[in-house]
């Protein structure tokens, strides 16, 4: 039996705990796959069709991508980058619950909310070196591709914001993901709704009239991925520091609901 | 529950009874801290479960359902707790090969039959080498040679000195299983004896007397149904 010996765990210890957990399912690998694929993907795609469909676009296109190239190559994979992050952030936390994990985990950590903290620690730096390591190629070949048409400064600070941007855009947006599958506890229900609060409710919102209209719209977790561009966007009406602030609102709220919700229910 | 209290002590296997709905798995889950209290407060070793400084290596506990991920291997699953709870990661393959998933620890647990699921609760709640080790309903859907081990393991785990509470509503496995008993019903408890004692007080002196006494351990059920007559609170007619 223990002598006295024992040691009483600290957060690092928690934090391996949860490091083991994330890497030792195949869910993650799957996910973390798809993410690459999807935003390496798209960021060169897209730059590479407008590009090629140069000659026959009319001018005020024209005139936006080469005010927001930056914009134009990063922005496309992080969009559907996130379609991944949502789904693994939402399985991270909800499959707990679906599955009775929670139950071995809150009995080795009583105090619950020191979980939460530790997953989305680790959660979040997995998402922000993947989001890093996409977006240096994506910048490199992008630069690439619209250079026929507009310049790219891959040595500006604007640049490098946007590369960290992208990571940033990433893990805040995971962060909201885990905290929507916290307070959910159901695996489809937490999938379901953060993927309807990043791309349903943005759609809807689009009808709305109006300045304030635009200014709500672009007000919801998603649109923060101005903060990829360069913020010469005409169609922003966030600055690209404002769409960060944006992020880390909505992902602190989803955050504190879920420390709430685990203090107080029942597991 | 109602001012519910009790001591499981060291050395031997305390076994806790009550009719279906009697609030057995409801006292382990608020004496684990899985439930709050409506009022009132539900203590182990005298605190909170939480502020316990090292819960793992103090309370071992396997619940009633199923608490591990269908798609990571039991070694995984144990070694993130291990991990998680600052204990020797060496613990993990002392664990595996005291419940016999040795040989297929690295397969995903979906796959565990009931008995080998049951095992990897069980090993995880040995995990931390507890004083304390709970187990809620561990024979549950068992086969004979399952329930035979869960059985064996409860004396030897009382041997090493630690303190072991096993829920069931077996009459017959916890005469075999229990040095001493507790019983449970509409909330409140009934009985906090020796399980001879136990059987001694709550037969029928005739029957109890006419019975030899290796046989005595099968009266259980009868004295156990006497105590908890007025407590069951669903019948089927």
């Amino acid at each position: 039996m223990s002598t006295s010996t024992v040691t009483a765990p600290r957060f690092a210890d928690l934090l391996r705990g949860e490091r083991t957990k994330l890497t030792s399912l195949r869910s993650t690998w799957w996910c973390l796959a798809a993410l690459t694929v999807l935003g390496l993907g798209f960021n060169a795609l897209v730059p590479a069709l407008i590009s090629g469909g140069w000659n026959t676009m009319d001018p005020a296109s024209r005139e936006r991508f080469r005010s927001d190239a930056l914009g134009l190559v990063l922005q496309p994979g992080a969009e559907w980058a996130q379609i991944a992050a949502c789904v693994l952030g939402a399985l991270l936390f909800a499959s707990e619950f679906s599955t009775g994990t929670i139950r071995s985990t809150v009995l080795a950590t009583p105090l619950r909310t020191p979980v939460l903290a530790a997953k989305a620690a680790v959660f979040a730096a997995v998402l922000f070196t993947t989001g890093v390591l996409i977006a240096i190629p994506s910048l490199l070949l992008g630069s690439e591709l619209v250079s026929a048409h507009a310049s790219l400064d891959l040595a500006s600070w604007t640049t490098q914001r946007a590369l960290l941007g992208f990571g940033v855009y990433l893990a805040l947006t995971g962060v909201l993901a885990l905290g929507v599958g916290a307070l959910v506890r159901h695996t489809a229900g937490a999938v379901a709704t953060i993927l309807a609060l990043q791309f349903v409710v943005p759609a809807a919102f689009q009808f709305l009239p109006g300045t304030v209209g635009r200014h709500l719209a672009q007000a919801l977790p998603a649109a923060a991925n101005v903060m990829l561009g360069s913020g010469r966007d005409a169609d922003s009406v966030y600055s690209p520091l404002q769409g960060l602030l944006i992020l880390v609102v909505w992902a602190g709220v989803a955050y504190a609901a879920a420390h709430l919700s685990l203090k107080k229910r029942n597991v | 529950m109602d001012d519910v209290s009790f001591q499981v002590m060291p050395g031997r296997v305390t076994g806790f009874l009550g009719p279906n709905g009697a609030g057995k798995s409801t006292t382990l889950r608020l004496l684990l801290g899985l439930e709050r209290p409506d009022s009132g407060e539900a203590l182990v070793l005298g605190r909170p479960y939480a502020e316990l400084e090292a819960p793992l290596a103090t309370v071992g506990a396997l619940l009633e359902a199923r608490s591990f991920h269908p798609g990571r291997s039991a070694r995984n699953h144990l070694l993130a707790l291990a991990r998680a709870s600052a204990l020797p990661e060496a613990r993990v393959e002392d664990v595996l090969a005291r419940v016999g998933l040795s040989e297929v620890a690295d397969r995903r647990a979906g796959g565990y039959s009931l008995g080998m699921g049951q095992r990897l609760g069980i090993a995880a709640a040995l995990l931390g080498d507890p004083r304390v080790v709970v187990l809620d309903e561990p024979v549950n859907g068992l086969d004979p040679e399952g329930i035979l081990w869960v059985r064996t393991l409860a004396k030897a785990l009382a041997a090493e000195g630690r303190a072991v509470l096993i829920s069931s509503h077996l009459m017959n496995e916890m005469a075999l299983t229990a040095d001493h008993l507790l019983v449970i019903g509409r909330g409140r408890l009934l009985a906090d004896c020796s399980t001879a004692e136990f059987i001694r007080r709550h037969t029928d002196p005739a029957t109890y007397a006419a019975t030899p006494e290796v046989a005595r351990p099968a009266l259980l059920e009868e004295a156990f149904l006497r105590l908890t007559s007025d407590s069951v609170q669903y019948t089927a007619v």
